[in-house]
């Protein structure tokens, strides 16, 4: 009899604690070891970063709103997948949350 | 009328559109993400012969019987957050029981879904969503998946022109406390001549598809909502994400034919919201190129005018296309 393999995890996918980058500071490694695709993985253009505003979540409205006068956020930017470089501020996954 | 829930992460602003286009329509919508259980969210959900899920999601601003939702919007909730103090086997019990309790009675929701959760992960999967749009009358690349460099010498031999490589998952890692990107790379014979480090996991090879544009369809539902790509760099030509600057947005149709086999790949993927990418060659052709069931959206929307946000509020709605 077959069983079911299909895992908990993939029917209700939460990005990862910490965020869906895990940060690190280990060294790329060698030709050997390393994933052969990442030998041109390249530092996303920080000239093209957008700064988002200041923001708080507002419990009644269920959604972002600015700390200082102005538009709603969502309004005052329009971030494409990979806005910057900066680890703090990994961009959002394309493809979506993952375990 | 039913509620419409809302599963996302707070900073989540493409989600706050949504919401906006459902909170200026009248609809109830209860937003969560799964961060707030249990410290803020409760749940008390019950199940006998007489009725399917019933009882209370809760937080301190406003509650939602499981029974009344109608709806569910399903896009990037993060993790739970667990009581401090938890030693590490605590939460890792603590969490396997939310996602199988919390997450568990979500997913059995009878309700319309924008999309399934389960659907959405099962659709990540490139090399799935090839051969369901190969199966569905859309023309894929010709592709490689290995981690033999042979089979990447015999497909660049095989292949009448160039080839490109690209992430089977996600392109991103910080590593060496930078963060780096796995753009798609065209190939050149020198780096044929170099594939230390093709064995150590799978890569992803394509043929290149000569392109006069690119599009990215967004679906919701029925509706297609098509915009052209176009770059005047040679890094945007070969991978838009690469190079957002020179970019241009064009609202475009979708040929009928192409329609017809998205709607078929939605509907075998079970996904009710998709953001397809797809090359239009130089004659007109399109190459279905992926697609991502959690896919960005607000940009487009941005750039273009496309009502996506309202497609997705309409999907959640039940609004006929």
């Amino acid at each position: 009899m077959l069983a079911a393999l299909a895992h908990p995890l993939e029917g209700f996918p939460l990005t990862a604690e910490g965020g869906s980058l895990p940060y690190s500071s280990e060294a790329p490694t060698g030709p050997n070891t390393r994933p052969w695709i990442l030998r041109h993985v390249q530092r996303p253009d920080a000239t093209q970063a957008i700064v988002k505003p200041a923001a708080v979540y507002d419990e009644q409205a269920q959604m972002s709103i600015s700390i200082y006068d102005g538009p709603l956020p969502y309004m005052a930017t329009h971030s494409p997948t990979v806005p910057d470089g900066n680890v703090k501020n990994p961009p959002p996954l394309d493809e979506g949350a993952k375990d | 009328m039913g509620n419409i829930l809302v599963i996302a992460a707070r900073d989540d602003w493409p989600t706050d559109r949504v919401v906006k286009v459902l909170a200026d329509r009248g609809a109830e919508v209860f937003r969560m993400d799964a961060a707030e259980f249990p410290q803020q969210l409760t749940l008390a959900g019950r199940i006998d012969a007489r009725r399917g899920w019933t009882g209370g999601l809760t937080n301190a601003h406003r509650a939602v019987d499981l029974a009344d939702i109608q709806a569910a919007y399903y896009r990037r909730p993060t993790a739970f957050q667990l009581p401090k103090g938890m030693s590490e086997p605590e939460r890792r019990f603590a969490a396997a029981q939310a996602r199988a309790g919390l997450g568990g009675i979500i997913t059995a929701l009878d309700c319309r879904w924008v999309s399934d959760p389960a659907a959405m992960s099962r659709a990540e999967y490139k090399p799935l969503q090839l051969a369901t749009a190969r199966q569905c009358g859309l023309a894929v690349p010709p592709t490689l998946i290995t981690n033999s460099p042979d089979a990447v010498r015999a497909f660049a031999g095989d292949i009448a022109g160039p080839i490109i490589c690209k992430p089977v998952a996600s392109p991103v890692l910080i590593e060496d406390d930078e963060l780096k990107v796995a753009y798609t790379r065209r190939i050149t014979e020198d780096d044929l001549a170099d594939l230390r480090g093709i064995d150590t996991t799978a890569h992803l090879f394509q043929a290149w598809i000569e392109k006069a544009y690119e599009v990215r369809l967004t679906v919701a539902g029925d509706r297609l909502l098509a915009a052209e790509i176009h770059s005047t760099t040679s890094a945007g030509q070969t991978d838009w994400r690469s190079d957002y600057q020179s970019l241009s947005y064009r609202v475009t149709d979708t040929p009928p034919v192409i329609g017809d086999a998205v709607r078929r790949l939605m509907r075998r993927l079970n996904l009710r919201f998709g953001a397809l990418d797809f090359i239009v060659s130089p004659d007109g052709q399109w190459t279905f190129l992926e697609v991502n069931p959690c896919g960005e959206w607000d940009w487009i929307q941005h750039r273009t005018g496309l009502p996506i946000a309202e497609a997705i509020a309409d999907e959640l709605q039940g609004v006929p296309a």
